[in-house]
Parts: structure tokens; C-alpha cells; sequence
């Protein structure tokens, strides 16, 4: 209890490792190894639920599965429901035998697993699970998120090329050309909600979609809401799920591009593949489905009001985190909800052939991805144009008006990133500076006209009333 | 941008550790017999033939260049939507002067402190035609080649259809001609071949 009252009282990890000082010398720490131990200590937390995650929805693929070809599925280990079935399954894995077949090369093959799972893993750093609870909150977020995914399939590659099995080999590229494709309208799909928000930083899109669950983006335009089902599909490729789950088809290729691994090494694919299944989950929650916000408006006030004191008020705040907490686990949720729908599209719909695949992404995915962002682009002008205000029917003051209301509001109130390991402020706004180069000049312009023009606020209100 | 890449690096090695763990642990009780038969490679019960270090079929090669041409381009899309999605923001009338100061601030990435003059509704208008005229000559030379690749047939995974496609233009009777005899057509033909083949 001695060690836990300091951690409580500072706040956050990041603070409580200020105040603390070397065991030794009884030096204080400097800044950087503060930084280094707080990413050390985010890292290992998420690693435990990266670890845990899978081994739920192991657990539950087997027992959806199972009613729904009319089993029971694991009913024995862990007393009802076969709910350690998962941890029987490791044990069982641990023991297993390593083998690295002769032909193969030993060390691709080893490191592959290594690399499938450290790239799934990393992209959790940039998810923010409630407000502010990111181990990295980023201006990129959603950027560098899905520049870490992709480096997946590096693994599954090097896992199927290394082998040195035909069937290995076929499932590897196999997913290599799956994968190159289904990135292209994963990446558009995910740029339509960002298009309607302004912000790549997945905490902003989070807390823009405050309010009742029509402020969610996916109710932001009837092209979002087409966005969101063609993101679900996407992503549901992108995790080689079925019925796109040719690299590892069965009845075809073996094991695809796991046939030669064995034991611990084959569960690591297992969970990277369970856990990109929860994180594209999560990003389709946070992008397209309210995030944290669970929907109701007045609830929701009332959490984001605590959070806000939370973060006001210096040291550790219980009922902030309490909310912190119950945000975390409304975004769960979510993800679950749609990893569940992912089980049960696997245990219901038949596996589709290569060509078919790749037809349906590249000449219906693609296209349609397309033409959704060039219609989100074009909407919103056509409907100011059309009705002078962003929303098509007026958007009610208590809902918190439209989502440029709510962005500008919350850019106003909240300046100031609230998570404890955001480093400085000052870099990502270097880096988001950097990484429009072509925004400025548009921009300067645009502020040349502002100062030229001296068009003040209060005119744009009464010329819109004129 | 130090701060991203440095905490992926702890990630990665924190992962790395985190996974080695179990393999480590697993060195204690698991089993290390190997025979010749354990250590080949699976291929039905039979003996292996021919190597798997083989070349690679070439349409990867066309999905893979139209993967990094679209991708580059999505890559761009990304800090454009920040500006445009602004834009598009600040253009609505009834915006709240707090919400369009706001707005502002975050699209000319300044600080918030309320300094910068508002940006008006009839500027951003204007901003978020610039950007569309911009993307739309950016994102039209994409789809154009996009298109070409399409009908040219590239995006086809069983090349033996495009070349039966293309007999069945020049060809009024191609009903008669047995479709299996061109399904080796394409430039990489002669390289083992996924097995794509239409049952």
C-alpha cells in the first residue's frame, strides 16, 4: 500500500515517476529516462491485453462456432462455459515441439512470427482506449496507425517465402497480393471520417462524436454511413479473416502460410491475427461508431464532465478515472460487437476463391471506396450551397450543433492534450506542419485574405442572418 | 515525430522480450527429437519435389505497382483532408464565433490563444474549392490510370479469361474455342502458377 498511495496521488505514471527517486544513488530522474520507463510501463500493459485479448476471442470463436453448427463447444475446462479453454490451449502449445523443417531458412523463419505480431502491436500505441488514455497521443494518429499495420504482412510473407514449402509459399503471396490490395480502400475508407472531422488524432475524432449517437460519424453523412460497411468488409480482408482467408485456407493450401510452424511460433500468428481482428474493431468504433461516447447524451455529459475535472484538478481524480474506465470499457465493447459479427460472417458464409477476392476488391472495393471519398468531398459544399449550414435538417443546440461547432468548441476548451506521455506538444505539431506541404500555401492565402478582408466574426453572423 | 518513433522502438523491443518469454519457458518442457522425416517439409505424405525458392508469378508484380501508386497517393489524401475537412468546417454561416476561432487555430495550426483573425465563411469557401480543384486534378490522373489498368485487363486474376475475352472480340465463333488451351497466356506464363485456375 506504501508503494500504491504515491502512484494514486500523482496522477499519472508519467508524474509519479518524477517524484520518485533512483534506489541507490537518490538522484532524481531526468525527463528522458521519466519518458523511457512511462513508454516501458504503457507498453507492458498494453502487451498484457494484447495478450488477453486473443485468448477471449479464441474462447468465444470456438463457442460461437460451436452453436452455430449446433455444438456446445468448450464446455469443460475452467468449470462452466469452457471459459479457460484458451489457457489449456497455450499449455498445451508451450510444450509443442519447435520445429524448423530443413529446406527452410532458419532465420526468417523464426523472426516472422516476431514481426507479424510487434507490427499488430504497435499500432495499439496510437489508439486511444478512453480520453486521453494513449500511450502516444499523436497528431497522426490514424496515419501512423495504419502505416504500422501494414507492416504485418511483412511477416506473413517472410513466414510463407521462408518456409520453404510449396503450400507456405502459395498462401504467402497470396496474402502479399491480398493485403497490397485491401490496404488501398482500407486507407480511403478511413479518410472519409477524417475528411467529415478535420483531425487525424483519433482522440479529437473521439471526442467530436459526443452527444446522442447521431453525432456519430457514421450518422455524420449518408456517405459515411455507406463508408462504414465497406470499412467492415475491408478490414475483416485485412485481418485474413474468412471469407477472405485465402492465405491460410485448409482445404486448399494446408495451413497456407503456417503449414511448417508448430507450437509457440503458430500461436503467434494467432494472435496477431485475434488482435488486428480487436484493433480494427476498435479504430471502426472510435472512426465510424462514437468511440468512447456511449451514445446517450445526457450520460455522456456527465462522464465527460468528470473526465474534465479530472483533468483540471492535479493528482489522481477516482471518479474521473471511474469514467476513464467505463469509457474504456464502452469502446470494448464496440470492438467486441464487431469482432463478434467478424466470428459469426467467418462460421456463416463460404470461403471465396482467389480470383474472387481480388475481383472484389479491385473492381468493387477500390471503386467504391473512390467514389464514397470523392462524394464526401463534394457534399458538404453541395449542401451549404443548397441550404446555408452544414447539416442537412438544423442541428439541435442540445445535440451540441454541427460537428464544426463541436470541433471549433472543443479546439477552444480543450487546447491541450491531457495524457500523461505526450511528450512535447511542439513536435507533433512540427511534424503535422511537415507533413502538409502542400496545405500552406493554401493556408497563408487564405489568412492574407482574412487580415485584407477584416472580416471579423460578428459580421459573418449577421451577413448569414441577412 | 522523436517521440512516435522512439516509443515504437520500446514497443517493438518490449514486445520482442514479452514474446521470447514463452519460447524460452517452453525450452524447459518441450521436446527436441528431430528425425529426417520430421524435418522436411510437409507436401501430402510425398516426397518433396523441386525446390519452393521459385520465381513468383508476374500479375504480383502488376498488383503490387498499382498497390504503391495508390497507396503514395493515399498517403498524400491524408494532410489534404485535415486542410479540407477545416475548410469545409469553417465554410458553414451559422458557425459560433468561439467555434470558428476555434477552428481557426487548429486549421493554421497555431496555438490556441484567439490571436489569429477568424477565418471567414466566403474564405473558407473559397480555401475548400481550391482544395477540391486540387484533388480532383490529383485524385482524376490516378483513377485515369486506373482505368487503363482495368481495361487493360491487368486487374483480372485469371489471365486465361482475358485472353479468352480478347479471342471472343476478334473472334464471333469463340463459343467453339476450348478454354483451357490459352490459360497459360501472359507474360509469366511459364513460372509456376498460383493455383487460381476457375474449377
Amino acid at each position: 500500500m506504501e508503494c500504491i498511495s504515491p502512484l494514486l496521488a500523482a496522477g499519472s505514471i508519467g508524474d509519479f515517476l518524477r517524484t520518485q527517486r533512483v534506489p541507490f544513488c537518490g538522484c532524481e530522474l531526468d525527463s528522458a529516462t521519466v519518458l523511457i520507463l512511462t513508454a516501458i510501463i504503457h507498453a507492458a500493459f498494453l502487451f498484457a491485453m494484447f495478450g488477453l485479448v486473443p485468448f477471449f476471442f479464441i474462447w468465444l470463436e470456438r463457442k460461437v462456432a460451436g452453436r452455430i453448427q449446433d455444438r456446445l463447444g468448450p464446455t469443460r475446462v475452467g468449470g462452466r462455459f469452457g471459459w479457460l479453454q484458451s489457457l489449456a490451449d497455450g499449455v498445451k502449445l508451450i510444450q509443442k515441439e519447435d520445429l524448423v523443417p530443413s529446406m527452410a531458412d532458419g532465420l526468417l523463419f523464426r523472426m516472422a512470427p516476431y514481426i507479424a505480431c510487434v507490427a499488430t502491436f504497435g499500432a495499439f500505441m496510437v489508439l486511444p482506449f478512453s480520453d486521453g488514455w494513449s500511450a502516444v497521443a499523436s497528431d497522426v494518429g490514424l496515419f501512423v496507425l495504419f502505416a504500422i499495420l501494414s507492416i504485418e504482412v511483412v511477416g506473413i510473407i517472410l513466414a510463407g517465402y521462408s518456409s520453404g514449402s510449396k503450400w507456405s509459399l502459395f498462401g504467402g503471396m497470396r496474402e502479399a497480393a491480398q493485403m497490397v490490395s485491401y490496404e488501398i480502400p482500407l486507407a480511403i475508407c478511413g479518410l472519409i471520417p477524417v475528411l467529415a472531422v478535420g483531425s487525424l488524432n483519433l482522440t479529437e475524432i473521439g471526442q467530436v462524436q459526443s452527444g446522442w449517437f447521431l453525432n456519430w460519424l457514421v450518422f455524420n453523412s449518408p456517405f459515411t454511413f455507406l463508408a462504414f460497411w465497406v470499412y467492415f468488409t475491408v478490414s475483416t480482408a485485412s485481418c485474413k479473416r474468412a471469407p477472405f482467408d485465402l492465405a491460410e485456407a485448409e482445404s486448399e493450401l494446408v495451413g497456407g502460410f503456417h503449414t511448417e510452424y508448430s507450437g509457440m511460433r503458430w500461436s503467434f500468428f494467432f494472435m496477431a491475427e485475434y488482435a488486428s481482428m480487436f484493433l480494427v474493431s476498435l479504430v471502426a468504433s472510435l472512426l465510424f461508431l462514437g468511440g468512447w461516447h456511449t451514445g446517450i447524451a445526457p450520460l455522456d455529459s456527465v462522464l465527460t464532465g468528470l473526465r474534465e475535472t479530472a483533468a483540471a484538478s492535479p493528482g489522481f481524480h477516482v471518479a474521473g478515472y471511474v469514467a476513464n474506465l467505463f469509457g474504456m470499457m464502452v469502446l470494448a465493447s464496440k470492438g467486441a460487437m464487431l469482432v463478434f459479427v467478424q466470428i459469426w460472417l467467418r462460421w456463416t458464409l463460404p470461403r471465396l476463391r482467389i480470383d474472387q477476392v481480388m475481383t472484389t476488391c479491385l473492381k468493387y472495393l477500390v471503386p467504391m471506396s473512390c467514389g464514397l471519398f470523392l462524394c464526401q468531398i463534394i457534399w458538404p459544399l453541395v449542401v451549404i450551397s443548397a441550404v446555408g449550414r452544414s447539416t442537412l435538417v438544423a442541428w439541435p443546440e442540445e445535440m451540441g450543433g454541427s460537428i464544426g461547432e463541436r470541433m471549433g468548441r472543443q479546439s477552444v476548451t480543450r487546447p491541450v492534450e491531457t495524457d500523461e506521455s505526450a511528450g512535447q506538444p511542439g513536435d507533433d505539431i512540427d511534424e503535422s506542419a511537415e507533413s502538409s506541404p502542400e496545405s500552406l500555401p493554401a493556408v497563408t492565402e487564405s489568412q492574407d485574405k482574412v487580415s485584407a478582408g477584416s472580416v471579423r466574426p460578428h459580421s459573418v453572423r449577421t451577413a448569414a442572418r441577412d | 515525430m522523436t517521440d512516435l518513433v522512439g516509443h515504437f522502438l520500446i514497443f517493438t523491443i518490449v514486445a520482442t522480450v514479452l514474446l521470447v518469454v514463452p519460447l524460452l519457458v517452453g525450452r524447459l518442457v518441450r521436446p527436441w527429437l528431430p528425425t529426417e522425416e520430421k524435418d522436411s517439409i510437409y507436401e501430402c505424405g510425398e516426397p518433396t519435389i523441386g525446390t519452393s525458392y521459385i520465381q513468383f508469378d508476374l500479375r504480383f508484380y502488376v498488383v503490387a505497382l498499382l498497390f504503391i501508386i495508390f497507396d503514395v497517393e493515399v498517403a498524400f489524401f491524408f494532410p489534404w483532408a485535415l486542410v479540407f475537412g477545416g475548410a469545409t468546417q469553417l465554410m458553414d454561416p451559422t458557425l459560433s464565433a468561439e467555434a470558428r476561432s476555434g477552428l481557426t487555430d487548429k486549421l493554421l495550426n497555431l496555438p490556441s490563444s484567439g490571436l489569429a483573425e477568424p477565418i471567414s465563411a466566403e474564405t473558407a469557401h473559397t480555401l475548400a474549392l481550391t482544395g477540391l480543384c486540387d484533388i480532383l486534378v490529383f485524385f482524376g490522373v490516378l483513377l485515369v490510370g486506373f482505368a487503363y489498368v482495368w481495361k487493360r485487363g491487368d486487374l483480372d486474376w485469371v489471365r486465361a479469361m482475358v485472353v479468352h475475352a480478347r479471342q471472343a472480340r476478334t473472334n464471333s465463333t469463340s463459343l467453339l474455342i476450348p478454354r483451357g488451351g490459352s490459360a497459360s497466356g501472359g507474360p509469366g506464363g511459364t513460372t509456376p502458377r498460383e493455383t487460381a485456375v476457375v474449377p
